[in-house]
């Protein structure tokens, strides 16, 4: 066991905090955004994929979103785990041996 | 028997013998194997399990319906039930699994160091879960029944018999490596259909991609027929109701026990964020392309059902007719069918689209296999939840902590052969208002659970007062809303689905307001939170990160 500095410490939870915040913002405007202005969009015209933007937006723009979202937080993550010197094979360890009621 | 039935019936069982062959091959020895398989599910292979555990027979047989009769107002489904897993990736899953518990209520028993919380949270999981199941049963049924032409009752049965062997021998264990065989097997059901659609509407066969011009050309006959157009937004319902309904189905899908539990499952958080991306991926396979079903069998009913002589409707429809999935009201102006004289139902549009594609009788046999397992693989995993609630949070945890593995495997297995056994009967003559509770349970779970665990997860302040009042008020608001809005009383134009607004909100002020009013949980609670912010390797003691750096060799 080491010690870590409490600015590193603080760091790491930093990034990760702010990875989520910007995700979780990407993730709300496509939904949440889109469906807000989904009248003024459907009377501006503009279509995607040959369809309205707003239709094109919930049935498939969203969610490809967020799929694209959830993977790029798992490699970017994985990245700032290695950057702290976080092992994956010793977190499995301590998983594995941590207790289990 | 005729010869679709034999063929439906054959492809039913093979796949039940291959599901009841995996349970046998991985049954659980031990406590650990039953309620979370061993933590040892690789993140690729749990994502799939997450696929089946989630899509459940309404999404498999109900949604492209859904989309079909209300358009884009339809689509709040298809981003709410994919949007919820960005929280529940970000915000909870990861956090949870190193937290290192069984199940949901256990993790809010010994995070807020509170039995009574722990009580409340089993009870609220159970009623959730059993709810749910409720309805797969019955709709599992539903589904023998109409393909097979038995009574729903036999096909109850039968979707009960299977999944009490396979989920009491496997329990997670097994029930992990079944779901993935059923994902494999309903989302091949799900595609196949509509790459031959697209093949005969548009030419290509990635109906994904061109569907689009499909969806403009709807509009385009709506224009003509009068009506207001497919993809205008809105339409059958307000602004404020999609957001609501948005809002309720994203976080209550985030908050489901019985899908947070498949996070427990695997080894690290690392691996629970990778189950989670892999988890939508295979989910928004199917989600993509309900759309694209709806698109195409409306674009069918337009052409070749609307505006045709009643004498002369397409062969397909006589079935649909029959049983009443399809119903035509008026006796049509000047002869010919009107749109507004149809009544569809929406379960008929994935069912019938095989017949509409004229694929044949293997296809339309596996779709009826495809529907059975989203109802098996959902069944399964609600049976894990409410047998662990009993066995786990209120009989180990509450009543006889002294119990030996064996004693709780043992407790583990009669509680969920009870639970199927009673789910079952209940679900012979389920009560009328189910499919609607079923709906229900997004804004119950959300309004009960989804602030009492991120507030559990990203705030050291929170105590067991505040959860607790949390979780009444959350539950009690959404309950309240439910019953006022069932019965005229709405509020900012926001329906019964959408009740998970108002749930949530006075659940996340009343767990804010009543742990600042009361007294601050002790050092060791406040160091576990804080502990959540790092990975396994960190941990937090003494007010200080400590790394180990121990070989992982």
């Amino acid at each position: 066991m080491k010690k870590v500095k409490k600015e590193v410490a603080d760091k790491y939870f930093k990034t990760r905090v702010t990875m989520i915040a910007i995700f979780l913002f990407i993730g709300f405007l496509v939904s949440f955004g889109v469906v807000f202005f989904a009248e003024q969009i459907n009377e501006s015209g503009v279509y995607i994929m040959g369809m309205p933007a707003h239709y094109y937006m919930g049935a498939q723009g969203a969610v490809v979103t967020f799929i694209v979202l959830l993977f790029l937080n798992a490699v970017i993550n994985d990245r700032v785990d290695k950057k702290f010197g976080i092992d994956e094979s010793r977190n499995e360890q301590i998983s594995k041996t941590g207790t289990d009621h | 028997m005729d010869q679709q039935a034999l063929v439906s019936l054959t492809l039913i069982i093979l796949t039940f013998a291959l599901y009841i062959g995996i349970s046998i091959y991985h049954r659980a020895k031990a406590t650990s194997d039953f309620y979370v398989a061993s933590r040892g599910v690789p993140a690729f292979w749990n994502g799939m399990a997450i696929g089946g555990d989630w899509m459940s027979a309404a999404s498999f047989i109900g949604m492209a319906g859904t989309v079909m009769l209300l358009g884009y107002d339809g689509l709040a489904y298809i981003m709410g039930w994919t949007g919820g897993y960005l929280l529940l990736t970000f915000l909870l899953a990861p956090q949870l699994r190193k937290y290192g518990r069984f199940t949901v209520p256990e993790f809010i028993g010994d995070r807020f160091d509170s039995n009574f919380a722990r009580l409340i949270g089993a009870i609220a999981t159970i009623i959730i879960s059993f709810t749910y199941l409720i309805g797969q049963l019955s709709g599992s049924g539903v589904v023998i029944g109409r393909l097979l032409s038995i009574p729903s009752w036999v096909g109850v049965l039968i979707g009960v018999a299977i999944i009490a062997v396979y989920a009491t021998l496997g329990g997670m264990k097994g029930v992990t490596w079944t779901q993935v065989a059923q994902y494999l097997i309903l989302i091949t059901a799900y595609v196949i259909p509509i790459v031959f659609m697209s093949l005969q509407i548009t030419g290509n066969p990635l109906p994904w991609l061109t569907y689009g011009n499909v969806v403009e050309e709807l509009g385009a006959i709506d224009r003509e027929l009068g009506l207001s157009e497919y993809f205008a937004p809105f339409d059958e319902g307000s602004r404020a109701q999609f957001l609501a309904l948005l809002f309720t189905l994203m976080i209550g899908t985030a908050a489901l026990p019985h899908v947070i539990v498949r996070f427990y499952t695997v080894a690290t958080m690392k691996a629970a964020r990778w189950s989670g991306a892999w988890a939508l991926f295979f989910i928004g396979i199917l989600y993509l392309s309900a759309p694209v079903y709806a698109a195409f069998s409306r674009f069918v009913i337009m052409n070749d059902v609307v505006g045709q002589p009643l004498d002369d409707l397409p062969a397909w429809t006589e079935p649909w007719l029959n049983t009443g999935l399809l119903e035509v009201t008026a006796s049509g102006e000047q002869g010919v069918l009107m749109w507004e004289d149809l009544i569809i139902h929406a379960d008929i549009v994935v069912m019938a689209t095989p017949e509409i594609a004229n694929l044949g009788t293997f296809v339309i046999g596996m779709i009826a296999a495809g529907a059975m397992a989203a109802a098996l693989s959902t069944a399964g995993g609600l049976l894990i939840t409410v047998s662990s609630s009993f066995a786990h949070d209120i009989y180990y945890r509450l009543v006889n902590p002294n119990a030996t593995d064996s004693t709780r495997l043992r407790a583990g297995r009669i509680a969920i052969f009870a639970a199927t056994i009673v789910a079952g009967l209940l679900a012979l003559d389920p009560p009328g208002v189910i499919t609607q509770i079923v709906a229900w349970a997004f804004a119950i779970a959300g309004g009960t659970f989804f602030p009492v665990l991120f507030l559990g997860v990203w705030w050291t302040r929170i105590n067991a007062k505040g959860a607790i009042a949390g979780m009444l008020g959350g539950l009690t608001t959404t309950l309240t809303y439910i019953f006022l809005a069932m019965n005229g009383f709405i509020l900012f134009g926001i329906g019964d689905t959408g009740a998970g607004v108002f749930g949530v909100t006075v659940n996340f002020i009343l767990v804010i307001v009543v742990s600042l009013m009361t007294e601050q949980p002790s050092q060791r609670l406040k160091d576990e939170a804080i502990n959540l912010r790092y990975p396994e390797q960190m941990s937090y003691e003494e007010g200080q990160v400590w790394l180990d750096d121990t070989s992982g060799k």
